[in-house]
């Protein structure tokens, strides 16, 4: 059996999703990053080889996020995405008549509209976590309590009070006020869900016509609360799709599907084997100009497969040599 | 004296090329270092926190300057109503007090100033004669026009060539011969030399380049450190730039071709005018009539960079997605908190989006 992984290797959360050639989940991982994007990107593969059927066999690779391009030299992908592209697509897959998808990662979050199936613009926020996965985990820190109970305590209130959601520092020192007042758990809970949908129209979403049917996806729509905040505010029902905490991953190997359909083609692909590499990872400080680059380059064995990190392409085309 | 100049992209070819024809001994040219993150720091550290980004990049280098000796600066007031208008007097009194006595040109290049700057040229060369003037002149102007000439070329090439990259190692060769030149029949002979390189480069059959279209506030659309070398990056994606603005055009029209008369936006400006009516400073007004210009001519999208905060172009933003020349806009805005990586991340899936819309109309 032909099957296709998509790799996404965010600044929270690694997830990989293994397609069969009709395009249907047999494997996937759900990791955190940890700051730790290679030995997360291994334990992931190992998980992926545990779950698949013997007579699988992995014909091609796509990796997405922001580590994609360390991503794609580790496992050797065929395909190289950017999540706003492969979000789109798999949205798309899910939900074929999407107008408006929603998605809310750990660092990030974005709009994208559809129009007629195609992707006709689209909003990241830029400087910003507030309205991001990070910020509620943060929040419900604070409020000792687990991010996964976050959403349930959400739907208890009766009563949400507003939360001064613009910036993180500010929202914490509302909701201490408001817990130092005497109100509740839930109807903080709640109002902090408020405050993040809040954000997220004022800013990612500001200026964009959110047509039905509204998609949500990303680590943040396993949250309840945001759901029916995102509802309340948008005034329509919002689909969440199985796997939406996939879908970048899910993406990138439609979209690498969509490109060997078209090429014969052979995969990049390491193999397993990937997951005992002994990867070393180093910087320098390039001198050739005063602009004093950091250059990162990642090796095997003392072959570097890789440099990034320079403004101009001097230590790119050494990677290859 | 010892002049220093802040940098945006190659405009310090023009002043090495004068300094180069009218250099009497008296006169000394300071070329800061290359725009740098160490630039951008010193900017950032003594600007006010509000300033944008080509306040604060230019003011670095003015910095940079000081502290290679310079002891006269010169630095270009803009038109209009952006903040850029009052910006050297406030950089002036930063280098003042940071200890430096420097004293301060301002190039005021906004309408019928000629006067203003003949005297500086006088000034700063000793009172040198007009003859001697216009021919340096044109001899520096002869290198910027072959380095934009340059760059019109090599925006193309880089989007089809076969090994990425190729096209830059030419193109960095290129700036160095001709800022080597040492006649003008010589700058001109090294440009033709150089375009015919670079359209020997090794093309991909297949390649079907996006055509896009840049637009903006002037400095960060000229200046490759401030707009973290969009042109490069778009060239990787393989995309087809095109860009209006250019130094050489710019000193065209506002030192000469402006006095007589003839004004380079007007055809612009008429395409902007169903949606703003006047100027709104900087280059607001030019952003939204160029944007419909390149929506008329076919191209396939426009690219929209901006330093954070900059008013005008915050008006154009928001006017641009609602013409009725209808083309995908994505607007990029520019300060010292920005990481290139998300700036990578909007250009490519930009480009898909194109991508995407072209095989559609096709269809």
């Amino acid at each position: 059996m032909k099957t296709y992984l998509g790799v996404d290797v965010g600044s929270v959360t690694t997830k990989m999703a293994l397609l069969d050639d009709q395009d249907q989940l047999i494997a996937c991982t759900y990791l955190r990053t940890q700051g730790k994007p290679i030995s997360i990107i291994q334990q992931g593969l190992e998980d992926i080889r545990k779950q698949m059927p013997p007579q699988a066999e992995i014909c091609g690779v796509a990796t997405t996020g922001s580590a994609r391009y360390l991503a794609g030299v580790v496992l050797g992908a065929d395909s190289i995405k950017n999540e706003i592209t492969s979000h789109a697509v798999a949205a798309m897959h899910y939900v074929p008549e999407v107008q408006t998808v929603v998605e809310i990662g750990g660092q990030d979050s974005k709009i994208i509209l559809i129009r007629d199936g195609v992707v006709v613009d689209f909003g990241m926020n830029t400087v910003c976590a507030a309205g991001t996965g990070s910020f509620l985990e943060h929040q419900a820190s604070r409020l000792n309590m687990d991010i996964e109970e976050f959403g349930s305590q959400a739907l208890k209130s009766k009563a949400p009070v507003r939360i001064a959601g613009r910036c993180t520092v500010f929202a914490e020192s509302d909701m201490v006020h408001k817990q130092q007042i005497g109100h509740r758990t839930e109807d903080i809970v709640y109002g902090l869900c408020q405050a993040l949908v809040r954000n997220y129209l004022n800013n990612v979403a500001l200026g964009k016509e959110i047509l039905p049917p509204v998609v949500f996806q990303g680590g943040v729509a396993f949250n309840q609360g945001i759901i029916k905040a995102l509802e309340e505010a948008l005034e329509v029902k919002v689909i969440v799709p199985p796997h939406h905490e996939l879908m970048g991953a899910i993406g990138a190997a439609l979209l690498l599907r969509e490109e060997i359909r078209t090429d014969s083609h052979k995969t990049n692909f390491k193999g397993f084997e990937v997951s005992q590499t002994d990867f070393t990872v180093s910087s320098f400080v390039c001198k050739a100009c005063p602009n004093l680059c950091e250059i990162a380059q990642i090796s095997v064995d003392g072959k570097v497969l890789a440099r990034w990190g320079g403004r101009c392409d001097l230590w790119e085309g050494a990677a290859t040599g | 004296m010892r002049i220093g100049i802040p940098h945006c992209g190659n405009a310090y070819v023009i002043a090495e090329a004068l300094v180069q024809k009218l250099g009497n001994g008296k006169n000394e040219l300071i070329i800061p270092p290359p725009t740098s993150h160490r630039t951008l720091d010193l900017g950032v550290k003594y600007s006010p926190v509000e300033a944008c980004l080509p306040f604060k990049l230019t003011l670095g280098n003015l910095i940079e300057a000081c502290e290679l000796g310079a002891d006269t600066l010169i630095h270009a007031r803009g038109t209009g109503v952006c903040r850029l208008g009052y910006y050297v007097k406030e950089q002036e009194q930063i280098i003042r007090d940071l200890g430096y006595d420097a004293h301060f040109f301002t190039l005021d290049v906004s309408q019928n100033r000629v006067k203003s700057i003949m005297r500086l040229i006088k000034e700063l060369t000793n009172d040198a004669p007009w003859s001697k003037i216009i021919s340096a002149f044109s001899f520096a102007m002869g290198k910027l026009f072959a380095l934009d000439e340059m760059e019109k070329v090599i925006h193309k090439v880089r989007a089809v060539e076969l090994e990425k990259g190729r096209a830059n190692q030419v193109y960095r060769q290129a700036v160095k011969a001709i800022s080597e030149a040492q006649t003008i029949r010589e700058v001109r002979n090294t440009a033709k030399e150089y375009v015919k390189k670079l359209g020997q480069i090794p093309k991909d059959p297949k390649a079907d380049p996006v055509k896009v279209g840049i637009v903006g506030e002037v400095f960060v659309v000229l200046d490759p450190f401030a707009n973290m070398d969009i042109e490069m990056e778009l060239g990787k994606l393989g995309v087809e730039v095109e860009r209006t603005m250019s130094l050489s055009r710019w000193v065209k029209y506002r030192l000469f071709l402006n006095y007589l008369g003839i004004d380079e936006w007007e055809q612009v400006h008429k395409a902007a005018l169903p949606y703003l009516r006047r100027s709104v400073g900087g280059d607001g007004w030019e952003s939204v009539g160029e944007k419909v210009v390149y929506a008329r001519d076919g191209y396939d999208g426009v690219i929209h960079l901006a330093p954070f905060t900059c008013m005008p172009e915050i008006v154009a933003q928001n006017i641009m997605p609602s013409t009725e020349e209808d083309i995908p806009v994505l607007t990029i805005l520019y300060d010292e908190q920005m990481a290139k990586p998300g700036m990578i991340t909007r250009l490519e899936a930009f480009v898909d989006l194109l991508k995407f819309r072209r095989k559609r109309r096709r269809k």
